[in-house]
């Protein structure tokens, strides 16, 4: 009788020996699942990481005409959104809108001859104001772009910004976009730009640019007037071709 | 030192979840909205500023809506029983925590901006990875 009883607790012990051993090992398995599962995990965290890169630093890759206008505007001074030496006797001013598909045209076809003649002579400065005319995106990027020129890198804003720009209030004045932008500028602090984009200061300089344009009784952009020694003070000037806006610098110094 | 019970940790766990769930989904809205969410200090820029940011879409959602599906799942993985839920649990906050860190490192150091919801959301993740790591390494193999 004895001796079954033995029996009896010996094989009960055995059992519970074996049933420790199955969930020690089951509980292993599961940690090497969960290991795995960790493994999945960071690379999940990875491949976000690398699309959230990769549509945030679309950047100057797919910026149109950057190196050109780095050509165009090499070893002239920028400050704010005067082109050219800031002691220069006569003022070309653009009335713009960065949204406008003509301002486009002339940054590309008409300006770069003046520059090329008389903004880098030092015979005129070219100063951009921001005629925002077409909506809240123009006066979104004329915000950006006083923003960079409070960095020195205004001309280089706006001009990359007219070669790339798009179809007006269509909605691509993203921020990814002006980041782009700002960042093919050369802009070097873009949190900087960033702050001063939105601030009351960039906004107000936009209105009050447009509102000057206004008093002027310009009517729509580009429009352009100068300053010189020979004007009282700065005076309209229909000139829309690099030829006349020449003679009208010329006639103004 | 012994772990907390494993209903005491579903039980945080379920309750950080679905705080992040309003969290997130009222950053969301916000956002929709084409605002940013109102900030409790430090100015109102911070939020803006973020929610304006390249950054605050992935794959063109809206990072707070990939939040939101993120605390569902999590909720979910905290009300059921069993390894299968430890485990998922586990990978699933490990996955929020990780982009949490990235989110907040591109707060710090690349949008220069800090919206103290978005940092609500990423304590939230943190106090959500260490429950369900606690969970899935004292708890996987024994009895739900």
């Amino acid at each position: 009788m004895s001796g079954k009883k033995e029996r009896e607790k010996r094989r009960e012990e055995r059992l519970q020996r074996e049933s420790e051993a199955e969930s020690g090992e089951r509980r292993q398995r599961l940690l090497k699942l969960a290991a795995g599962a960790a493994f999945v995990a960071i690379a999940v965290v990875a491949v976000l990481i690398v699309i959230s890169q990769s549509e945030t630093d679309g950047g100057d890759g797919n910026l149109e005409g950057v190196a050109q206008v780095e050509d165009e505007l090499s070893g002239i001074t920028q400050r704010g959104l005067v082109l050219g030496d800031p002691g220069a006797r006569v003022t070309l001013v653009e009335f713009g809108d960065l949204q406008c598909p003509v301002c486009k045209a002339a940054a590309e076809e008409t300006l770069p001859d003046v520059i090329d003649s008389k903004v880098r002579s030092g015979e005129a400065k070219l100063d951009f104001r921001n005629f925002a005319i077409l909506g809240p995106e123009s006066e979104v990027a004329a915000a950006a772009a006083v923003a960079a020129g409070e960095q020195g890198r205004g001309w280089s804003f706006v001009e990359i910004f007219y070669r790339n720009q798009g179809f007006e209030g269509s909605g691509y004045v993203t921020d990814s976009f002006l980041t782009s932008i700002a960042r093919a500028a050369e802009v070097p602090d873009i949190a900087k730009w960033n702050r001063d984009r939105r601030s009351a200061k960039a906004k107000r300089a936009v209105s009050q640019e447009t509102t000057e344009a206004e008093n002027l009784g310009l009517g729509g952009t580009p429009s352009y007037a100068v300053q010189g020694p020979s004007t009282a003070g700065l005076e309209p000037t229909p000139a829309v071709d690099a030829g006349d806006l020449e003679a009208a610098i010329e006639a103004a110094g | 030192m012994t772990a907390p019970a494993e209903g005491t940790l579903r039980k945080i766990a379920t309750f950080a979840a679905a705080f992040g769930i309003a969290v997130a989904t009222y950053i969301a809205i916000s956002e929709a909205g084409g605002g940013s969410p109102a900030c409790i200090a430090g100015g109102g820029g911070g939020c803006q500023t973020v929610a304006e940011s390249a950054y605050s879409e992935l794959a063109g959602i809206n990072v707070a809506v990939i939040g939101i599906f993120g605390y569902v799942l999590l909720l979910a993985a905290a009300i059921l029983r069993g390894d299968a839920a430890r485990i998922t649990g586990f990978g699933l906050a490990l996955v929020g925590f990780g982009f949490s860190i990235y989110l907040t490192y591109l707060e710090l150091f690349v949008i220069d901006a800090i919206c103290q919801w978005c940092v609500v959301s990423a304590v939230v993740m943190t106090a959500l990875f260490a429950t369900n790591a606690l969970r899935m390494v004292r708890y996987v193999g024994t009895p739900p």
